[in-house]
C-alpha cells in the first residue's frame, strides 16, 4: 500500500507539509551555498573546507550558548566580522598561494585546510555532539494543518536576505562590479588596473562570513561535531553547479530545486534514494547545460 | 608567503595534529604486559572510540590492582583506528612494531572485520568487545573471538521485549501489533534490523507497515519519512539511529504530532547514546533503547562475584568520568575483564592453549560486569543467553533500566506514550 497513490483531503494536507518542507530545508542548503558560489564563482577555487568554516560558525554557536547563553539570532550578528576576519586569514596564510596554481594543488589544499581544521576541532573539543537548545527551537508555528519550525522559517528568511543583499551588493557597488569584473577575465582586469589579489581577498572573505553566519544559524537544528560540515559540502556542489557559478539566485534556486527533489523522493521512494535522484540531476545539468540552469553558456571557463 | 612554505606548515599541522594521541612507543619495561588496543580515536567515530578506550583504561587499572595478568601488569598499546584501511594497517603496526600477541577493539562493525583479518593471518588473539557486525565470526577465523552478542542477537531482545512486555500492557496480542522498521543502512543498522524483522513475522506474526533505511551522514530532513509513516499509523516505531538521525526524528515527529504507542531501538548510538538526553531534554520521555544494563540495575540480582566486580566498575567510572557508565564503558570493560578471565586460566598468549581456556569458560548469568555469563561457542562467539541484555527508557533525562523485570527496581513508563506534551 503506497499513501502516496491515493488522493483526498489528507493527501493534500501532506502534500502542503511537504511543499512547507522543500522551502524550509532549501532555505538551508542556499544559506550554505550562497558563500560558496562567490568563491567558487569569482575566485574558481574549489573549496573542500566550506563545509569546515560551517562547522566552525555552528561551534561558535554552541559555544557562546552554552558558556554565555547568548541566543543564536544574536550571536549571528557577531559571527558576520568575526568569520570575515577568519576569512582573510585563511586567505592570507592559505589561499593566497595557491591562487594562481593549477586546480589540483587548489582541490589539494583546500581538502588538506579541511583536515586540518577537522582535526584541530577534534583535539579542542573532541568527537562529542553537541547540542544547542534556545528556547524557540521547539516552537512549531501552525497554519491549517501544515506546521513549521520557527528555527527553519527564520534561517529561510535569513538566506533570503542574505541572497538578496549579495545579489545588490553585486550589482550595484563599485566592489561589486570590480569583483564581477575579475571573475570574467583576470588578466584584462589587472590590466584595467583592478588589484585582483584585494579582489579575491575580500571574495573569500566574504564568502567564509557567508557561511560562518550560516552556521551560526543551522547549529540548533543539527548536531555539532567536527565532520558536521562533510553533511553538506557535497551538496552545496550540487546547488552551485545547478544555479550556475557565481550565480547568487541561481544558489537559491538550485536550493530549492535540490531540497524538492530530496523530499520528494524521500516520500514517493525512500529516503536512500534521495541521493540518487539528486546526483542523476547533477550529471544531467552538467551533461546539458554544463555553465547551470541560470548560468551563462561558456561562463564556466571564463577567467580560468 | 611562497607556496612551499604554506605546504610545508599545513603538511606539519596535519602531522602534527592527526597523529595518533596516546600512543604507547619503545621498549616494555620489565614485568608488564602489553596488548593492542584499537579504537577510533580520530574522525566520525572517534566520539564513541574514545569512551571505548576510556572504559578499557578503567578496567585495565581495576585488574592491575588486583595482581594483573599472567602476574605482570597489563599495559596498552593504542593505535587509532579512524577507519577500515587505518584499522588494517595499524593491526599490522601494532603486531610488528610493538610485538603484540592480543588485539583488543573497536568500536565499529566498520572496522572489526578489517582489523581481525590482519590479527589471524599473523596469528595473533583477537579479541573484540564491541562490534556486532553478524558476519563477524562466521569467516572460519580460529582465534579470533567476540564477547559481546552480534546485531541479530539485539533484534531478538527488542522483539522478546515487544511482544512479552510492550504487546500485554498495550492490551494487544503481538500478532495484532503493526510495527514500522526504519534504520539507519549500516551493517549493525541492517543487522539488528532484519533479524528483528524476521523473528516478528515468523515467531509472533507481527504486522509489518513499512521498512526503510537511510545514510545517517547525509540525512538532513525526515519530515517526509513521517508524513508517511503518520499515514501508516504504526502501533510501534522500530527505529536504529546512529546520531543526529534520531533526534531529528524524534524533534521533526513532535512537530508533526506524529502519534504511536511506543519506539524502540538498540545500541549505544543514536537514542541510546547520552548525546540524544542532552539534545531534547524531558522531551526525550518514553524512548526505549536496548543496552547494558544503568540507574536502576539491581546488584542483589547477581551473583556474589559479579556484584564484586560490577560495584567496583562502577565505582571506577564514577570516580573517573563522574557519571554511571556509559554503553561504550560498558562493552569495553567487561570485554576486557573476561580477557583476563580467560588469561588467568590460560597463563599464556599462546593462540592454541589460549583457544582451549576460551572454550572451558562456563560462567553463568550474573558472574561478571553488566551481568553477563561466559559462554564461547566453536566460531569464538559469547552465546546470546549469556549475554543478558536489558531495556532502557529515556525518564527526565536520564536512561534507566526497566526490563527484564527482575533485575531492575524501576519501571517501564508511558506506555502508550500519550500525546507528546503528556510526558512529564
Amino acid at each position: 500500500m503506497d499513501p502516496a497513490r491515493l488522493l483526498g483531503p489528507a493527501q493534500i494536507d501532506v502534500l502542503a507539509q511537504l511543499a512547507v518542507a522543500t522551502i524550509l530545508l532549501g532555505g538551508i542548503y542556499a544559506l550554505i551555498a550562497v558563500g560558496l558560489t562567490l568563491i567558487f564563482g569569482i575566485m574558481r577555487v574549489v573549496n573542500f573546507a566550506h563545509g569546515e568554516f560551517l562547522m566552525l560558525g555552528m561551534y561558535l554557536a554552541f559555544w557562546t550558548f552554552a558558556l554565555y547563553s547568548v541566543d543564536p539570532y544574536v550571536v549571528v550578528f557577531v559571527s558576520i566580522p568575526v568569520f570575515f576576519v577568519v576569512g582573510l586569514l585563511s586567505y592570507v596564510l592559505v589561499m593566497r598561494g595557491v591562487i594562481h596554481a593549477s586546480h589540483n594543488v587548489q582541490i589539494f589544499t583546500t581538502v588538506g585546510l579541511s583536515v586540518v581544521l577537522q582535526n584541530v576541532a577534534l583535539v579542542a573539543w573532541s568527537g562529542d555532539f553537541r547540542f544547542v537548545r534556545p528556547w524557540h527551537l521547539s516552537t512549531v508555528l501552525r497554519a491549517g494543518s501544515t506546521t513549521f519550525n520557527l528555527t527553519q522559517v527564520v534561517a529561510f528568511l535569513i538566506a533570503v536576505a542574505l541572497t538578496i543583499s549579495l545579489v545588490a551588493f553585486m550589482k550595484w557597488t563599485h566592489a561589486g562590479r570590480v569583483m564581477r569584473a575579475t571573475a570574467q577575465d583576470r588578466d584584462a582586469a589587472t590590466l584595467m588596473g583592478i588589484d585582483t589579489d584585494r579582489v579575491y581577498r575580500l571574495t573569500f572573505a566574504i564568502g567564509i562570513a557567508a557561511v560562518g553566519a550560516a552556521g551560526v544559524l543551522v547549529a540548533p537544528l543539527y548536531s555539532v561535531y567536527p565532520t558536521a560540515g562533510l553533511q553538506f559540502v557535497l551538496l552545496s556542489y550540487v546547488v552551485v553547479v545547478l544555479g550556475g557559478l557565481g550565480d547568487m539566485l541561481g544558489a537559491m534556486l538550485g536550493s530549492l530545486i535540490v531540497a524538492a527533489v530530496e523530499v520528494a523522493g524521500s516520500y514517493l521512494f525512500g529516503t536512500a534514494w534521495k541521493e540518487i535522484f539528486y546526483f542523476i540531476l547533477f550529471i544531467l545539468v552538467l551533461v546539458f547545460r554544463p555553465a547551470g540552469l541560470f548560468g551563462q553558456r561558456g561562463a564556466e571557463t571564463l577567467g580560468v | 608567503m611562497p607556496r612551499a612554505t604554506v605546504t610545508i606548515i599545513v603538511a606539519t599541522l596535519a602531522v602534527v595534529l592527526g597523529g595518533e594521541p596516546a600512543a604507547v612507543r619503545g621498549q616494555s619495561p620489565a614485568g608488564e604486559y602489553k596488548i593492542g588496543v584499537l579504537e577510533p580515536l580520530t574522525g566520525p567515530l572517534a566520539f564513541e572510540g574514545k569512551r571505548h578506550l576510556e572504559g578499557l583504561e578503567i578496567v585495565r587499572d581495576l585488574i592491575n590492582e588486583r595482581g594483573g595478568v599472567m602476574g605482570k601488569k597489563l599495559a596498552f598499546a593504542v593505535a587509532d583506528a579512524t577507519d577500515p584501511t587505518a584499522a588494517a594497517s595499524e593491526a599490522n603496526r601494532l603486531i610488528a612494531r610493538e610485538g603484540v600477541k592480543i588485539i583488543t577493539g573497536t568500536f565499529s562493525s566498520r572496522l572489526c572485520g578489517a582489523a581481525s583479518e590482519v590479527a589471524a593471518r599473523h596469528n595473533v588473539i583477537y579479541w573484540e568487545s564491541s562490534c556486532v557486525d553478524p558476519r563477524f565470526n562466521k569467516r572460519g577465523l580460529k582465534h579470533v573471538y567476540r564477547t559481546e552478542i552480534d546485531a541479530s542477537g539485539f533484534g531478538w531482545y527488542n522483539v522478546e521485549f515487544i511482544a512479552k512486555h510492550l504487546a500485554p500492557r498495550l492490551n494487544l496480542k503481538p500478532n495484532q501489533l503493526k510495527i514500522a522498521f526504519l534504520s539507519e543502512d549500516s551493517s549493525y543498522g541492517q543487522g539488528v534490523t532484519e533479524s528483528a524483522r524476521q523473528r516478528a513475522k515468523q515467531e509472533f506474526g507481527m504486522q509489518e507497515l513499512m521498512l526503510e533505511y537511510y545514510n545517517w551522514t547525509t540525512l538532513n530532513d525526515m519530515t517526509p519519512t513521517i508524513l508517511k509513516m503518520k499515514q501508516l499509523n504504526p502501533d510501534v516505531v522500530h527505529h536504529i539511529g546512529f546520531g543526529n538521525d534520531a533526534v531529528l526524528f524524534w524533534r521533526q515527529s513532535r512537530e508533526q504530532n506524529f502519534l504511536f504507542k511506543a519506539l524502540v531501538h538498540a545500541g549505544a548510538t543514536g537514542y541510546g547514546g547520552g548525546d540524544f538526553g542532552k539534545a531534547l531534554g524531558n522531551d526525550a520521555n518514553g524512548v526505549f533503547a536496548l543496552l547494558e544494563p544503568g540507574p536502576g540495575f539491581r546488584l542483589e540480582a547477581l551473583r556474589p562475584e559479579g556484584q564484586q566486580i560490577e560495584r567496583a566498575f562502577r565505582e571506577a567510572v564514577q570516580k573517573r568520568t563522574g557519571s554511571y557508565p556509559f554503553g561504550a564503558h560498558q562493552l569495553a570493560g567487561s570485554g576486557l575483564w573476561l580477557l583476563k578471565l580467560v588469561l588467568d586460566r590460560a597463563q599464556t598468549d599462546d593462540p592454541e592453549k589460549f583457544r582451549a581456556a576460551v572454550m572451558s569458560l562456563d560462567l553463568p548469568i550474573g558472574s561478571t560486569i553488566n551481568g553477563w555469563g561466559v559462554k564461547f561457542s566453536e566460531l569464538g562467539q559469547n552465546a546470546n543467553e549469556r549475554v543478558q541484555h536489558y531495556m532502557l527508557q529515556w525518564q527526565n533525562g536520564q536512561l534507566v533500566t526497566v526490563w527484564p523485570e527482575e533485575f531492575t527496581t524501576l519501571r517501564a513508563k508511558w506506555i502508550p506514550l500519550g500525546s507528546w506534551d503528556q510526558r512529564k
